[in-house]
Formats: C-alpha cells, sequence, structure tokens
C-alpha cells in the first residue's frame, strides 16, 4: 500500500446478518408489494393531488440564454379573468431566500430570476390562475424587456469570459467557478518511469434523465395552521427540508413535505428544491393553494437536472509488458448556470476512478465551468458513468497503442480476488469481489470468442461488424463526503457524513406489522425490499405487513433512493428494528409459554420453544394482542410495558472521513459492485445507424434480494446508457438556445431500439460490511452500457480507422465520423 | 403547455363544414389532429375557429374507383395502412406505414390531414408524389384539382387556399409488374424522416421504364427527382448504374440542414438510399 | 367561457358534461371525471402515457380535445380491473415485473390491451411495434414484453376455456 493511504484506516465490519444459502424470501423472485394499487392508476402522484380551492401556476419563461431584465409590464396578465395573481422575482424575494447551494463558496440562485437571465428556460415572471390554461393566457400576456448579453455556449470559451458575458459576478470573478487539483500516490514518479503515456482526449457530451413524469409540486400557506403544507416528487423529503424551510424562511415546524408516488426520478428529482420554494412562495404571496407541474419543455430547460458535459485530457502511464501504472486527468466540467451540488459528481467519480484495475497513482485537475445553461443535477452515474467510459476508452487505446488484446489487457491488470477489500489509490475501498469470474461468465453467456469469429467474417464480407467489452466498477451505498472533499480545503462548506435510513414497524394488536418508510417511491421497490427482509428476518408472512409512508414531520432519518442506496441501508434498518421486535416477542412469547426467552425462537410467524412441540408455540397475533391490550397478565416491569413497536436507524456501514489535506479522500463509496457488459454491434457506414446485435450483462452486486427487480435495474439503467451513446444529446447553437427539448427530437430509446436478446447473469460475491452481504444495483446498466457500445462501434469500424472519442454517437455524428475517415483515407490513396 | 382558446364548430355534413371554412377567417380543420394539436399545445398554432370534421362520415372512405383508388379526407391511417384494396395495388403505401408513427397515431391520424400539414420530413407527401395522385380540393361551390406535384410550396405549405379543403385523394393503380421500393432513416423507427427515398419502375425488356423517385426530409419540400428519373430511364438496371445516379442525384440537391442534423448528412443520406431504393424496385418489378 | 355539452361513456358509466373547447381530453379525464391514472407526460403526443381506448382502439389522450370525445366510449386504465380483480394483462405485469415507477404503465397496458384485441398470439416483434409509441423510462421494455407476452396466454387460456365451457 501506498505511503499516502497508512492514515486512511478501514472500519471493523458491523455487519450483523451473515450471507447464507436456502434463505425464504431474501433471493425471491417475489412479485411487488407496490404494484397493484399503480397498475390500476392509484398509485398516488404528485399531479393527482387535489386540495380544496387550489389555483394553478404558469411560468414565463426567458426565451434568452443571458439577458438583463430591464422591465417586466404584467399589466396585461393581471387584468384576464380568472387570474389571481402575477408575480416577478422581486415579489417572489418579499417571500423567500435565494435556493440553497452546496457550493462552497455558494453561487446565488432565486427560485424566480431578480435582474438577469442565465438560460433560456429560467423563469421570469408567474401567474397564478384559476386553471392551468387561463394562467398560460396570461402568462403569454406578460411583457418582458431584455438587454441581451453574451451567451456562455462553448465549455472553454466560457473559461475566458470577462464583463458583462461573466455569469454571477457578485460571486466569481469568472465563469469558472471551481478549479482544484489533486494527487494521490506517486504520481510523477510513475509516469516518469513509464514505458508509454497514452494520451486521449475524451468528450461525453449532455443528456438527461427526463423521467417520463416532469417534477411537480402543491404547496398552501396558512400563517395560522401549521405554515407550509407541500405535497412534491422530491426524493429528499425526510433528510434536508429544513434548507428549504431556510429558503422559505420558517422552521422545520412550520414545512410540512408530504411524498408522493414519484414518476420515475434516476436522480432527477433527489432535491428539485428550486420549484418547491417558487411553488410555495407563490402560494404564499397568492392566499391560495397552487399546483404548478412542470410542462415537459419546462422540464428540459429548467428542471436543474442535466446530465455531466465533460471535456477529459487523459494520460494512462503504461509499462510495455500492459501494467497500468498511474492516471491523470484534466477535467473541464460544464456545470451550466449554477451549481448547487458543487462537484459532487466529481467526488462521486474518485470512488472508482480507477475501475477495477490497479492503478496505484492518479491525479486530477477539475474546473468547473459556468456557461448559459440549465444547471447540471444527479442522473444516474452521478459521473461516475463519465469516468467508468473514460477508463475503459483509456483500457482500449492502451490495447491499440500495445497491440494487446483488449480483453487479456483488462484482465491483466484486474484486481485480484484475494486482494479484497482493496483500497484504492484515491482511498475508497473496494470491499469484495471477483472481476475474473464475472468476466468468465459473461464471455461465456455471450459466446464471445463465436462473436469474434463471426464479426471478423462479417467484416471480411466488407460489413462493419464490432464487439465490445467492458469491465467496470458499480460504486454503491454513497457516503456524502463526496459532496464536498473536492472543495478546497480552508472552506469546504458543509461538511456533511450522514446518510441514515430507518424505518418504524409496530405489531398492530391483530398481529398485523405496520411499516413506516422515511424515503419514497421512484420506482424502486421500497416495500417490497422491506417485506422480503422482513419476512426474512421475523418469519413474519409477507401478506402481514403494512406499509405507509411518513412525512417530513411525523418521520425521522431517511435519505432516500439514490447513489444505489436504498436496498442495503433499509435492509439494515429493518435488521435493527428486527432484533428489537424479536427480543419483545420473544419476552412477551416467553412469558406466556412460561419460558425463559432464552427457550424459544422465531419460527413461522410464531413464538416457539426451542425444539419444542408445536402446541408449544404463539403466534404473533396472539402475542401482540395480549402485548397491547392485558397489560396485567405480565410483569409489572417497563420492559412489559404496551404494544410491539420500535423505531430503528442506520448509519453508513462503513466510511472514514478524508484526509485533511486531502492525501486521500477516505472511504465514502465502500460497497461497489462489479459489471461486465459484452455486446456486438453492425454499423451501417453508409447512414451511421448502429444495431445492437447481441447483448449480454454479467453483473455482480453482492448477495441479491429479489433477482427479478435487479433485472429490471440493470434493464433500465442499460436502455439509459444506450440511449446516452446513440440517440440522445442536448444540441446548443450559437445564441445558448436550445434546439431540441421535446420528445421528438431528443430520442428516449423506444422499444425497437433495445437490443433483442438480452442475456443476463449475475455472480454474488457478498459484501463483508453490509447485512445479509447486500450491495447495490441500481445503476449498473448506465454504468457500462456506453462503454461496452463504444468500444464495439469502434471495432465494427476498425477498417475504416474510426476513433470514437466522444459521446454520444448518434447516426449523423457516427456519419460524420465515417465520412471524414473515409476522406482520408482516400486521401492517403 | 395547453392550447390558446378558439372557437369550435363540428359540422355534420361537407357542405356545412365548407360553408363556416368560407365565412370564417383564421380557421383549422381539424380531422385526426396528430399534428395540429401538438402545435397548438405548444401555442404554435393558434387558430381562432377549430372546423372538426370527424362527424363528416361521407368522407371517410377507401374506395376502388376503376382504375383508381380514391381515399377520403377521414380515412384514418390505420385503415389505409390495414386495407387490403392498398395492399393488392398500393403495397408501397402498406409498407411504408410500418414506418410511419405508431399504432395510436395511426388510428386518429388521416392521410389527407398529413398531407395538408406539408411537414418535408414526412414520408406520405414523397409517396404520393410518385404515385402521381391527384387532390381534390373544395371549397364552398366549386372544387378543383391539383396534381400531387404540384401541391406541396413550402415548409408547412400546399396550395391549398384558407377556404379549401383537401376531399380526396385519387391515387391512379401503378401499371401490373410496377416494382416500388421504399428506404428511411431516421433516428427511431416512427420518428420523421431525417430522410426517405421513394420508388416506383417498371422493366420492359430488361430495361427501365417510367422511372419515379421521391424524397422526404431532404429539402423544404418533398421532391421528385425529374433528371434523375430522365437518366435512368431506358437504362439495363445495375448496381453500377444506381450508384452513378445517386451521385448526380446528389449532386443537384440541396438540403436543408438543422441543429441536430446537418445538410452534409441528409445528402449522404439520400446519397445511400436511393441505390437500395432502386435496386428493391427492380427487384419487385416483374 | 364558452363551453359545449357533451355526452360520453367512460368505463361503462354515463358522463354529461360542459366543456370549454380547449380542454384536452386527458386533463377533461383527470380533472372532470377525477380519474387520474391516465398519465400527461410530453402534451405533444409523443410518450405514450396518456393512451387510453377509444371504441377500442388506442389513442393519445393529449391529442384530443374533450369535445371530440362526445358520443365515444372510453376505457381509461381504471376501467380495466373488473371489481376487485386486476385485468389479466395488469395481473401479467405484476407477474413480470412490467413496471417500476409505473407512469407510463396505463398507456402500456392500453397500447397491450387493443394488440391483443386484434392479435391473440403476438410475436416478440409485434409486441414490440405495439408499444413502440409508448416511452418507458425505467424498464428497459425488456419485461414489460414478457409481460405481454404472458398475458397473451393468460387470455387464449381463458378464451380456450370459455370456449370450451360453451361448448
Amino acid at each position: 500500500m501506498s505511503s499516502h493511504l497508512k492514515s486512511n484506516v478501514i472500519p471493523p465490519s458491523r455487519q450483523r446478518e451473515k450471507p447464507r444459502a436456502g434463505m425464504t424470501w431474501i433471493g425471491q423472485s417475489m412479485k411487488r408489494v407496490e404494484d397493484p394499487r399503480i397498475l390500476v392508476g392509484k398509485g398516488g402522484y404528485v399531479d393527482d393531488v387535489v386540495v380544496p380551492g387550489m389555483a394553478h401556476a404558469a411560468m414565463v419563461s426567458s426565451p434568452h440564454a443571458h439577458a438583463r431584465i430591464v422591465s417586466i409590464d404584467t399589466s396585461k396578465a393581471k387584468n384576464l379573468p380568472g387570474v389571481i395573481g402575477v408575480y416577478t422575482g422581486a415579489d417572489l424575494a418579499t417571500v423567500v431566500d435565494p435556493c440553497p447551494s452546496f457550493a462552497s463558496p455558494p453561487v446565488t440562485q432565486h427560485a424566480m430570476c431578480m435582474d438577469k437571465t442565465r438560460h433560456v428556460g429560467e423563469v421570469v415572471a408567474a401567474v397564478v390562475a384559476e386553471d392551468r390554461y387561463i394562467a398560460e393566457d396570461a402568462a403569454a400576456l406578460v411583457e418582458v424587456e431584455y438587454e441581451i448579453l453574451t451567451a456562455n455556449v462553448d465549455i472553454e470559451a466560457s473559461l475566458e469570459a470577462t464583463g458583462d458575458a461573466v455569469l454571477h459576478p457578485d460571486d466569481r470573478e469568472s465563469n469558472r467557478a471551481l478549479d482544484e487539483s489533486f494527487s494521490f500516490g506517486s504520481v510523477e514518479d510513475d509516469f516518469a518511469g513509464a514505458d508509454k503515456v497514452i494520451k486521449r482526449r475524451l468528450r461525453w457530451n449532455r443528456s438527461s434523465a427526463q423521467a417520463i413524469e416532469t417534477c411537480g409540486v402543491v404547496a398552501e400557506y396558512d400563517a395560522f395552521k401549521g405554515g407550509y403544507t407541500i405535497h412534491a416528487n422530491t426524493n429528499f423529503y425526510n433528510f434536508i427540508p429544513f434548507v428549504i424551510g431556510g429558503s422559505l424562511r420558517v422552521s422545520p415546524g412550520e414545512l410540512r413535505l408530504i411524498p408522493v408516488l414519484t414518476g420515475g426520478s434516476f436522480g432527477s428529482k433527489v432535491f428539485i428544491h428550486k420549484i418547491i420554494i417558487l411553488t410555495a412562495g407563490l402560494a404564499r404571496l397568492s392566499g391560495v393553494p397552487v399546483k404548478y407541474i412542470e410542462d415537459r419543455l419546462e422540464h428540459f430547460t429548467n428542471s436543474d437536472s442535466h446530465g455531466s458535459d465533460r471535456l477529459y485530457d487523459c494520460e494512462l502511464a503504461v509499462m510495455n509488458d500492459g501494467t497500468f501504472k498511474s492516471m491523470r486527468f484534466t477535467v473541464l466540467d460544464d456545470y451550466g448556470a449554477y451549481l448547487q451540488f458543487g462537484v459532487g459528481t466529481h467526488g462521486n467519480a474518485m470512488a472508482q476512478v480507477t475501475g477495477p484495475y490497479r492503478i496505484e497513482s492518479f491525479a486530477m485537475r477539475v474546473i468547473a465551468v459556468l456557461t448559459n445553461k440549465c444547471q447540471q443535477g444527479p442522473y444516474r452515474g452521478f459521473g461516475s458513468e463519465v469516468t467508468n467510459w473514460v477508463m475503459e476508452r483509456m483500457a482500449d487505446a492502451a490495447a491499440e497503442e500495445l497491440d494487446r488484446d483488449p480483453v487479456d489487457l483488462r484482465e491483466q491488470n484486474m484486481i485480484q480476488p484475494d486482494e479484497f477489500p482493496y483500497m484504492i489509490t484515491t482511498g475508497n475501498i473496494y470491499d469484495s469481489g471477483n472481476f475474473q469470474e464475472v468476466l468468465a461468465q459473461a464471455k461465456t453467456l455471450f459466446d464471445l470468442e463465436g462473436w469474434k469469429r463471426k464479426a471478423a467474417a462479417a467484416r471480411a464480407d466488407g460489413r462493419c461488424v464490432g464487439v465490445g467489452v467492458a469491465t467496470c466498477m458499480e460504486r454503491s451505498v454513497y457516503g456524502p463526503t463526496e459532496w464536498w472533499f473536492l472543495n478546497k480545503k480552508e472552506e469546504p462548506g458543509f461538511t456533511l457524513t450522514s446518510t441514515p435510513e430507518g424505518i418504524s414497524a409496530r405489531f398492530d394488536p391483530s398481529g398485523k406489522l405496520f411499516v413506516t418508510l422515511n424515503s419514497c417511491m421512484v420506482g424502486t421497490s421500497p416495500e417490497t425490499v422491506v417485506t422480503q427482509v422482513l419476512a426474512e428476518r421475523l418469519t413474519v408472512a409477507p401478506e402481514d405487513i403494512v406499509f405507509n409512508y411518513a412525512d417530513s414531520q411525523t418521520g425521522f432519518n431517511g435519505v432516500g433512493p439514490q447513489g444505489s442506496r436504498f436496498t442495503a441501508m433499509v435492509t439494515g434498518a429493518c435488521v435493527t428494528a428486527s432484533i428489537r421486535l424479536e427480543e419483545k416477542l420473544k419476552r412477551f412469547g416467553a412469558h406466556m409459554l412460561q419460558r425463559r426467552p432464552e427457550d424459544v425462537e422465531l419460527r413461522g410467524g410464531m413464538v416457539a420453544v426451542k425444539d419444542g412441540l408445536e402446541d408449544q408455540a404463539k403466534s404473533f397475533a396472539e402475542i401482540a394482542l395480549m402485548s397491547s391490550f392485558f397489560r396485567l397478565s405480565f410483569p409489572d416491569e417497563e420492559a412489559f410495558d404496551s404494544g410491539l413497536e420500535t423505531t430503528a436507524v442506520y448509519d453508513h456501514p462503513i466510511s472514514a472521513e478524508p484526509h485533511p489535506d486531502r492525501e486521500h479522500l477516505g472511504i465514502f463509496y465502500p460497497i461497489v459492485g462489479h459489471i461486465c457488459h459484452i455486446t456486438a454491434v453492425e454499423v451501417d457506414p453508409e447512414t451511421g445507424k448502429v444495431e445492437i446485435l447481441d447483448y449480454a450483462a454479467v453483473h455482480d452486486n453482492g448477495t441479491i434480494v429479489n433477482p427479478r427487480t435487479l433485472g429490471g435495474q440493470v434493464w433500465g439503467g442499460t436502455a439509459n446508457g444506450i440511449g446516452t451513446t446513440l440517440t440522445e444529446h442536448f444540441i446548443y447553437d450559437e445564441d445558448g438556445q436550445f434546439t431540441n427539448p421535446n420528445f421528438a427530437e431528443f430520442a428516449l430509446p423506444s422499444a425497437h431500439e433495445m437490443p433483442k436478446n438480452l442475456k443476463l447473469g449475475h455472480v454474488e460475491t457478498p459484501s463483508p460490511y453490509t447485512e445479509y452481504g447486500i450491495k447495490g444495483g441500481g445503476e449498473g446498466g448506465r454504468l457500462g452500457a456506453p462503454s461496452a457500445l463504444t468500444t464495439a462501434i469502434e471495432d465494427a469500424l476498425r477498417e475504416k480507422g474510426v476513433k470514437i472519442s466522444a459521446l454520444p454517437v448518434t447516426p449523423p455524428v457516427l456519419r460524420g465520423l465515417i465520412r471524414n475517415a473515409d476522406a482520408a483515407a482516400a486521401a492517403a490513396d | 403547455m395547453k392550447p390558446a382558446p378558439f372557437d369550435y364548430h363540428r359540422p355534420e355534413d361537407l357542405q356545412s363544414a365548407l360553408s363556416l371554412l368560407g365565412t370564417h377567417t383564421d380557421a383549422s380543420i381539424i380531422a385526426g389532429g396528430q399534428s395540429l394539436v401538438p402545435m397548438m399545445n405548444y401555442r404554435l398554432a393558434q387558430p381562432e375557429h377549430l372546423i372538426d370534421i370527424n362527424r363528416l362520415s361521407e368522407l371517410d372512405y377507401i374506395r376502388e374507383d376503376g382504375d383508381q383508388i380514391t381515399i377520403g379526407a377521414l380515412a384514418r391511417h390505420d385503415a389505409i395502412h390495414a386495407s387490403e384494396l392498398i395492399a393488392e395495388h398500393m403495397p408501397l403505401i402498406s409498407h411504408a406505414y410500418e414506418w410511419i408513427a405508431h399504432k395510436a397515431v395511426r388510428n386518429r391520424g388521416t392521410l389527407c390531414g398529413n398531407l395538408c400539414h406539408a411537414d418535408p420530413a414526412s414520408e406520405m407527401p414523397a409517396i404520393i408524389q410518385v404515385l402521381e395522385a391527384t387532390l381534390i380540393l373544395a371549397r364552398n361551390g366549386s372544387s378543383r384539382e391539383v396534381p400531387a406535384k404540384e401541391f406541396f410550396v413550402g415548409t408547412y405549405d400546399t396550395v391549398c387556399e384558407e377556404d379549401e379543403m383537401l376531399v380526396e385523394l385519387r391515387i391512379p393503380k401503378p401499371t401490373a409488374g410496377t416494382g416500388w421500393g421504399f428506404e428511411e432513416v431516421s433516428m427511431r423507427k416512427g420518428d420523421f424522416a431525417w430522410a426517405a427515398v421513394v420508388c416506383l419502375l417498371r422493366v420492359e425488356n430488361g430495361r427501365l421504364d417510367d422511372v419515379r423517385v421521391a424524397v422526404s426530409g431532404a429539402a423544404e419540400i418533398a421532391l421528385r427527382l425529374p433528371d434523375l428519373e430522365v437518366a435512368l430511364a431506358g437504362q439495363a438496371p445495375s448496381s453500377d448504374i444506381f450508384e452513378n445516379a445517386a451521385t448526380k442525384a446528389v449532386d443537384a440537391l440541396a438540403p436543408v440542414g438543422s441543429a441536430t442534423v446537418s445538410a452534409d448528412y441528409k445528402r449522404d443520406l439520400v446519397r445511400a438510399l436511393l441505390p437500395r431504393v432502386l435496386s428493391a424496385a427492380t427487384a419487385r418489378a416483374s | 367561457m364558452n363551453t359545449t355539452a357533451i355526452e360520453l361513456e367512460v368505463n361503462g358509466r354515463k358522463h354529461s358534461a360542459n366543456v370549454p373547447p380547449r380542454k384536452l381530453l386527458s386533463d377533461f379525464i383527470r380533472q372532470d371525471l377525477a380519474l387520474p391514472g391516465t398519465h400527461v407526460g410530453c402534451e405533444h403526443g409523443v410518450c405514450g402515457a396518456c393512451t387510453i381506448l377509444m371504441d377500442g382502439k388506442a389513442v393519445r389522450a393529449c391529442l384530443m380535445f374533450a369535445v371530440q370525445a362526445d358520443g365515444a366510449s372510453l376505457t381509461t386504465v381504471e376501467g380495466l380491473s373488473k371489481a376487485e380483480e386486476l385485468h389479466p394483462i395488469q395481473h401479467a405485469f405484476w407477474e413480470e415485473h412490467g413496471l417500476q415507477c409505473g407512469f407510463c404503465t396505463p398507456g402500456m397496458l392500453a397500447a397491450a390491451h387493443e394488440l391483443l384485441s386484434e392479435n391473440t398470439d403476438p410475436t416478440d416483434e409485434e409486441i414490440r411495434e405495439a408499444i413502440s409509441g409508448n416511452l418507458c423510462r425505467c424498464t428497459g421494455y425488456e419485461y414489460i414484453i414478457d409481460a405481454i407476452r404472458t398475458a397473451a396466454k393468460k387470455l387464449r387460456v381463458t378464451q380456450a376455456s370459455d370456449a370450451s365451457q360453451n361448448a
């Protein structure tokens, strides 16, 4: 181990439930508990919320990327019948403060523009009216005079901007929001000693999650009765509502955030604080409950959830024998007009930046660039989807320059199964893994050798068929230090270190187990996971478990579904709750059976005498009834106080703080899965169209709770990755106009674009740190598909010498690369 | 994203519809609404009057009329797609529908409405041009016939006047033995075409005859390629001939690019698809 | 504001209403009829979340005005299940994990319903084509296709047993 890691000590495991074979519920493809109500249209999404007297908001959106607001005339709009109020940024500022920012120092963002608009779609004024139709009529009548400023569109050019082109002159002197450098291990020496340095410039362009449901809010304000009551499809309703309360100038006691079923997030709805603050402010100003649901155009242009947009200059130091020695890069990231989470997406990438390979040193310079686009937010991968692709591109580049088989070269550099827990050079650990087994299974599942022969034969026939293999990491169960450890050491901002998840559970007198969750449902399976774990641990029947969701005032610690954390974290809370409930059940049950608690066990929904006769058992229902209603049947001790209930919080299973001088970053994303995606594609060189001929994915997400729902995550993520690679691209013109913010031109893959013969495999290497050895698996598809597809396309076009250094490769882009390659070849002839 | 207000009219017969059209300025006809309503939702279209012709069952037909097929203004894409009459006489149309939108849109949208919308990236404007269809435009008290090649005048623009309505499409049955070809490239199957190339031709005594080729997506309107057609007529079909013809045809094109799809790319697509379409049509000709 | 009187049947129940002509059918169903199962995803006719059945045919509710549904018989997702039982297609989606967030699901069910009413034994390619106008961001479609294949089988079994009982 390199000396810079000496101070990074791995804490002991807190695992209580060991992984084991033959479990009853964990490991079963149980049908989801959540589904029946959703299948009949009664899921309860935010737009389904109706409150008495509710009015509707519509926004006046900026048509310009960068402009000073000279004047706003709302008089015509206010006079339209049915309009309750028309409000500007100045009006809103009388009741709300700027949005929370985790950047340090903050970049000021108002929920509605004050003096300037900084991207197309930013809200300039808002109308509250009897219905959305009238609100939109009125919005069209608001007259805004703009003085257009220079729009910053290009990531590199924006760094040089001066004068009026600087986005936030009050917060930053330039559009360079952050510029920090980090080095881990002996990077200089390793590069100096390398036989070869592989260099690539790699570009990952902007897209976003675009869940089929947009973001929305229903907000009420009553100064005399509880303050704000807000329904919103934020995922963060129970963890940091107080920061929203801060912007709304109320205490958490005057802010009740109520969760709703969320129509897809993929990270994009983690926070959505801006429209919560905006809608709540409008409710307070207008004096009526207000509903605001983004329309699709607003979701594209103003939802603060654009994905990564990066330019890498990357170097990989290698030896002639193929050994990877060190890696370093400079990355520019176009964050858009604001910086809500700082450079957390780069912090995230530090969890697995060196991939599954032994790379002993690493250095990075990260530059956050502000431009006149909607700001970034989380999107499935949270930045690691890009570094996975960069790492795999560099591995392919090394194979090419060393004339090695790309899969063999990967295997040569992989961490070995006996090296876990393995501390990578940034300080994060990989808890467990068997990368070789994953690769071997994927090769077999895909018939890699067979496909290589088929592809070669097809290429010999003049067709462009290729195969791509990606071996990537899928970090899970995040720790929040990633949000701030890349900030300036002297002013890191809010140095959060907690990411708890909790449940409360109680047996009602009938014996039903009522469970309250503190995190919302976004398409994940929170109720199903909890059902499987509690059924396993307590032997309670799944149909006897009943769910509800706490709001921000009745609930407690719950961070929610993000960073592939929920399954592992809520399982920890379930184990804690189970231990406590088991103790209570045994105490009461043993008393009823006239035995000692140590002589009884949980079995089939009963407290039963160990090795006892069948009639020497009491069902949970009998015990619950007695413990609830028959106090005098039990000893007069506190331990026998009425009822069987508990609350349980589970903190991150294993994390450690970053080094004060950032010699390492500590342990922050240690529950690490491994994935191998292999695909075969055919490119039509004349049109640039890519057809996916075959696809296999093998994932190791530790102990699997539910194979079918994990499979759903894998293929859903893979579909996202296919879109990111082949079809989805936000395109801006030189004035900063977003040219394709609609579903006709920003092309989410349809059923036709998905491969027709997906093959899914699993390896189960349990985590030594989480309960039952579970790892998260919510992001893997998007963390692997872009790399495998890129490699396969490049392989298909190898005779033409086409190199892919930017995503996406939409058909027009790919055809352009082929055209250029053909022209270069013709010129050379 | 909600439409602006409008006055709604729902005539029960064609005569009433034409009267309304003659009476009101700034009126739009709505049949399927699959192109119009999105534009209204975005407020890119804000007609003061909407004349709903969905009650005009007299216009809901696909008929054989001697040596032509007639299609009424209310015939839905899906009905035409499923029509045995069309499949028998104009398999090009049946096949092309595999590439046009999706079932729910085809269930509601009409062919005549699609033509009046005149989206340059839509497939059918090219198809009716190679089929040399005639469009019947009616106004209160009169009607006129317009050949397909004269109907489209610009992006979203046709010769149909404000008080006129496309009531019927008349398509002559292609001569027996006519071969057809259709190729399209779009981002996703069912999307509007980045480029679509369609062709009808016959092979007489080993020579190409009556070659008709049209392109969608590559210019401001869907257009025929007359120079290419003339150049190919009388030639013995071969891949070399097709390749050369395609190269020349593309040189003469001036595609209109956009932020997402460059003119160069569109030119590449037409260049790529032309020989494929010509080969396919030749193979189907007998 | 001008309104137009309409009468229509939704999920077997007759409704009369006066609606502004510009009111989208999707909004009418959700707001006036209080049937929130019809979801609105894009309002420009691409995502398919608002797909319902009109006289048995799948249509985009966001691309129709409510006035145009006068006299029609509509089925929304709320009308698929009978009494306390899921429709066989819904049940197949449950069994096969054909939904995650569920937002696209009502539209998917409508598309699947239309397909299976016209084709009792579709190929996977036919299933793909039938749902290709319905975007799903969660599933990658794989298990939706499984679900529709399973639903077709269930419906064939039901039909066969109905037929044998009637014989």
